[in-house]
């Protein structure tokens, strides 16, 4: 489903090029848990930025759904954002001045979906996060966890072929995290794709399969299954 | 993405910063106030004016006499013209200033001898009592029409018909009340005492006529009749500048032009203070963008197109000028109304097309400084705004 083929990416630093993927190969079928591990510098923000369309790569190719997206405009990207990614970030990122409801509807809107579509969708993606009771409230009326469950209700509201988690329980207390890790194991039962990232093990642990990154390149743990069979 | 929610979201982000939007809004208010009133009151202006000009007469000439030569030019000389050329009807005119007494008042005013035809000329309407006569005229008899200023400074009241007042050691008898004029550009209207031509001539110890007006069948034969009082004039003078024909309508073509140049150097004035509203606009739009960086971040990277986040911001600067450009439409008509009063413009309102002015500027002017921000905008990177704290 998503599959990049040998993709670079280097950024000018005070006069040093510093290479943040090199020739990264990586793969992410359909229905997959994966958690993208590594410290901060080792190229997994770049890696999430790349896979999730906000940035293209220097070299390499890029498919999403067999889709080769490397060379895609500005204006396709956003679609693709819009339509096949679903956004899990550390700080949240809810629009402060809108209501959890009107959150959770930007991007249908973005959609350009009717008014009554756009509500089914919304109660229902609320309803799965089980937030039906907040839809009014504004972020600021809602605890950590339930504006990142918003967050979540927002990603996945348009039913995306991957949801992308940036640290997503990294401003979070332990037992609001366990909650928000159970919220993301019950989306991926339920068929979607994760990809999440992460620098902590632990939190990865709760991923059937766990790649590391490290200076710009991937080493692929064993993943359960593989290990079963062993 | 529909018109509808991007105004209504624009609407929200004015109303998140209800001060600063109010200041930036006052800048366009104070533009447009400036816009609509200066040229509603150059446009009042220009109708007082040209009305008063047309209350004169579209269709009389008026010839001045400036040499002191004798120029053979008589009353019955003048008459001769009537019905040829399209003139209708003439009559000569002498005047002074005479003081006039009655019991112990005294007042100094503007005295004219004039033939019975000066008040329909003169479009003067007497209100009470009557117009001077053919007979006044033959038998210089010692009457007079006033003007009511001239009534209330002798008198004091305006039930004057029948009083009597002495003007130069004649007994003069009030036969007519001459009707309200105000002031023009003459001066006050009011203040005149028109007797008998036969009469001022001895009063005024002048025989020749300095002045004589002339009426023709319409505007429209006007430059006909002008050209036949200018061969009149010409044989009996012997410079151009002896005399001078003034047409009402050249003056009025004269005034237009001039009042006009006046409204559109007024509005040219006001439409700098628009424009200095609208870099108002642009500046805190400029604020609002890089204030909002990651909210478009945000917006962006749930799939926002560039369009998207362009007509947001361009819908916000254009909601703010136009909201400018309404409260400052309903400004100005306030004043107008407050003005209307003290500066006896009756007519003095919102005109329809300085309304339009003023609401399609604002709108043009919120595009105009809403365009440079909202490009800004939609054209930050996804990962640098998200990235933006």
């Amino acid at each position: 489903m998503i599959e990049l083929e040998r993709v670079s990416k280097r950024y000018q630093m005070g006069g040093e090029v510093v290479t943040a993927l090199d020739e990264v190969c990586f793969s992410i079928g359909a229905h997959e848990y994966v958690a993208l591990i590594g410290p901060s510098g080792s190229g997994k923000s770049t890696m999430m930025n790349i896979i999730g369309c906000l940035d293209s790569a220097d070299s390499g190719i890029y498919r999403l759904d067999g889709q080769d997206i490397t060379r895609y405009t500005a204006r396709q990207l956003a679609a693709i954002r819009n339509r096949k990614i679903g956004f899990i970030f550390q700080q949240f990122n809810l629009l402060q001045k809108l209501t959890a409801y009107e959150n959770v509807e930007l991007p249908l809107i973005y959609q350009g979906l009717g008014l009554g579509e756009r509500r089914i969708r919304v109660n229902a993606a609320m309803e799965r996060v089980g937030l039906a009771d907040r839809m009014r409230h504004r972020p600021n009326q809602l605890s950590g966890g339930q504006q990142q469950r918003v967050a979540i209700a927002r990603a996945l509201v348009t039913g995306p072929s991957l949801i992308l988690a940036d640290e997503p329980t990294g401003n979070l207390d332990s037992k609001t995290s366990v909650e928000i890790m159970a919220t993301l194991r019950e989306l991926n039962a339920a068929g979607n794709s994760i990809l999440l990232i992460t620098h902590d093990a632990n939190v990865a642990s709760e991923a059937p399969r766990r790649v590391r990154i490290a200076d710009g390149r991937l080493t692929e743990e064993i993943s359960e299954d593989k290990k079963k069979k062993k | 993405m529909t018109f509808l929610q991007s105004l209504k979201m624009a609407f929200s982000a004015i109303g998140a910063n209800k001060m600063r939007s109010f200041l930036t809004v006052l800048g366009v208010i104070i533009g447009v106030i400036a816009v609509v009133v200066l040229t509603s009151l150059g446009q009042g202006a220009l109708d007082q004016v040209s009305g008063q000009i047309q209350n004169l007469g579209t269709n009389m000439l008026t010839v001045t006499i400036s040499t002191t030569r004798h120029t053979g030019i008589d009353a019955p000389t003048l008459h001769a013209l009537v019905g040829h050329d399209g003139i209708t009807a003439i009559s000569p005119s002498i005047s002074g200033r005479m003081t006039a007494k009655a019991g112990t008042e005294t007042f100094s005013c503007r005295v004219e001898g004039a033939e019975p035809a000066f008040f329909a000329i003169r479009k003067m309407n007497v209100t009470h009592g009557r117009a001077l006569t053919p007979s006044d005229e033959e038998n210089r008899l010692p009457v007079a029409v006033i003007g009511i200023r001239v009534a209330d400074e002798l008198f004091g009241h305006r039930n004057v018909i029948g009083n009597t007042f002495s003007l130069g050691g004649r007994e003069m008898t009030i036969v007519g009340l001459l009707e309200e004029q105000g002031t023009s550009m003459m001066g006050n209207e009011d203040e005149r005492i028109i007797i008998p031509f036969s009469l001022a001539q001895r009063l005024l110890r002048q025989t020749s006529i300095t002045t004589f007006y002339v009426s023709t069948e319409s505007e429209d034969v006007i430059d006909q009749s002008e050209q036949a009082l200018h061969r009149f004039m010409k044989a009996r003078t012997t410079e151009d500048r002896d005399y001078s024909v003034l047409n009402q309508s050249s003056i009025l073509d004269i005034f237009n032009t001039t009042t006009a140049t006046l409204t559109l150097m007024l509005g040219g004035i006001a439409g700098i203070a628009l424009l200095v509203g609208g870099i108002g606009i642009m500046n805190i739009m400029l604020v609002s963008v890089t204030e909002r960086t990651r909210e478009i971040g945000i917006r962006k990277a749930i799939g926002a197109q560039r369009t998207a986040i362009l007509s947001q911001f361009l819908i916000e600067a254009v909601a703010l000028s136009l909201v400018g450009g309404v409260l400052g439409v309903a400004c100005s008509y306030l004043m107008l109304t407050v003005l209307r009063g003290p500066l006896d413009m009756p007519s003095l309102t919102v005109s329809m097309s300085s309304l339009q002015l003023a609401l399609s500027f604002s709108i043009a002017i919120g595009i105009i400084f809403g365009i440079y921000p909202a490009n800004k905008a939609s054209l930050l990177k996804p990962i640098d705004a998200l990235r933006y704290e």
